[in-house]
């Protein structure tokens, strides 16, 4: 199994026996708690000898919104780390997972992390100046390129085909998440028009760098679409 | 290093291994020694493996009902007419309709999803046999009043039951979860929070 670490970032172990009804580790082993360990250096990978639950996070796994946003905080953690660096993810992963718990909103508190999560990782998206020429980039409709990572001034465009128009409004959303702090980026209120869009500048971006689509994001869409579906976030108010 | 599969034996041998390493939890070491077993073996044995191979893919369907793996179509529990077809107990794996049968404390109709929704793994609900389900309970003749979510108490299992809830919830079918608590002859000291939690809140009177 995977581990993510505060001290040596992301780690893999092997824990025996946790398929059986009557093991000790299983239960606090679930994927997405966080856990205290005791591992025993192995010659490829360290065996998981002791463990013991710190938070597991009941609100979110008895919540089906929350347990995919979840499940995506994790993924995308996973995705855009690599083993034994960005030991700073911990800090990230975890203070998303609680700010979930106590209910925060979802869009909101993801994008953070997806922002916070892609500088860490040496990705930081460039949503000040043009990635091309370094001039600032100002103006309603301006354009940005997923895998160029940021926008693009007028001048520079042409060479970048696959750029897309960004609305003023959500480039200066984005803008203000990536300022933080996140406790300033929650008091955002998003319609659910912006909250789309930012969902998918942000979704773009975390494609680009995994180079994969996210499965957990084909579930969010999935528990979306379910008829019943309660409003999932309390940080996005309808539209007027 | 010394590659195992890499050997000095026949052809046919080495075909044989490499079938074995292709099974899940068998090593190639393992592999070789299951082929070594089956070239000592007598031909009858040999011959007794290859055709339970062969007649596994070949007379083994799906039952359209319950999509549990079957000799016939439908299989045997959902023709079976004193079976309670008000009650379907929906579980992630062949396999898991087996060890509630064992149980021999159930006597409802089964539903197999062949699978879990693990969107780590790029499983999602189309990918498992939840459309099956639902077109299942949406039939005019059908008579369930209860779904027995019995997938695994962990992440995915949990995920799982919560989706197929929200979907059946418009049908007006009662959604249960299987109990979960401390497994028979647990440590108390070793159980997770979670697990202990539950156990404290759906404890029962002692009789």
């Amino acid at each position: 199994m995977t581990l993510l670490t505060p001290a040596r970032g992301k780690v893999d172990a092997v824990a025996k026996g946790v398929l059986r009804p009557r093991s000790k580790l299983a239960g606090h082993l679930e994927p997405g708690t966080q856990v205290e360990v005791m591992l025993a250096q192995g010659r490829t990978l360290d065996v998981i000898t002791q463990a013991q639950t710190v938070a597991t996070y009941a609100g979110i796994r008895g919540d089906l919104d929350r347990l995919g946003t979840a499940m995506y905080l994790v993924e995308v953690t996973d995705r855009l780390t690599v083993d034994h660096t960005e030991p700073a993810a911990f800090e990230l992963l975890a203070a998303a997972l609680e700010r979930l718990e106590r209910g925060d909103g979802a869009h909101l508190l993801t994008r953070t992390f997806e922002m916070d999560l892609l500088g860490e990782t040496g990705f930081r998206p460039q949503w000040d100046v043009c990635i091309a020429c370094g001039r600032t980039v100002e103006g309603e409709e301006v354009a940005w390129t997923p895998s160029g990572g940021g926008v693009v001034c007028s001048a520079c465009r042409p060479r970048y085909p696959e750029a897309e128009g960004l609305a003023g409004t959500t480039l200066k959303v984005l803008r203000a998440i990536q300022r933080g702090p996140y406790d300033q980026a929650a008091r955002i209120r998003l319609n659910p028009v912006l909250a789309a869009a930012l969902e998918r500048v942000m979704h773009d971006l975390v494609r680009s760098v995994a180079e994969r689509d996210l499965g957990s994001q084909r579930f969010i869409e999935a528990v979306r679409r379910t008829a019943s579906a309660p409003p999932e976030s309390s940080d996005v108010a309808s539209c007027p | 290093m010394l590659d195992p599969l890499a050997t000095d034996s026949a052809p046919p041998i080495t075909r044989l291994v490499e079938a074995f390493h292709r099974l899940p939890g068998i090593g190639p070491k393992s592999a070789q020694r299951l082929a070594y077993h089956v070239l000592r073996a007598p031909a009858a044995e040999a011959h007794a493996l290859a055709d339970a191979l062969v007649a596994v893919k070949e007379q083994i369907v799906l039952c359209a009902h319950c999509q549990n793996v079957a000799e016939q179509n439908p299989c045997r529990i959902c023709q079976d007419t004193g079976r309670d077809r008000t009650v379907v107990c929906v579980v992630e794996e062949p396999l898991d309709v087996v060890a509630i049968e064992r149980t021999h404390g159930f006597r409802g109709l089964f539903h197999v999803l062949h699978g879990v929704i693990s969107p780590s793994d790029n499983v999602g609900p189309e990918d498992i046999k939840i459309a099956e389900l639902l077109a299942r309970l949406r039939d005019v003749d059908t008579e369930v009043t209860e779904v027995i979510v019995a997938t695994n108490p962990n992440l995915e299992g949990e995920a799982t039951a919560m989706y197929i809830s929200r979907l059946l919830r418009p049908l007006g079918i009662r959604v249960t979860r299987l109990a979960s608590g401390l497994p028979a002859g647990a440590d108390l000291e070793y159980a997770d929070n979670l697990t202990l939690g539950r156990a404290l809140e759906f404890r029962q009177e002692v009789r």
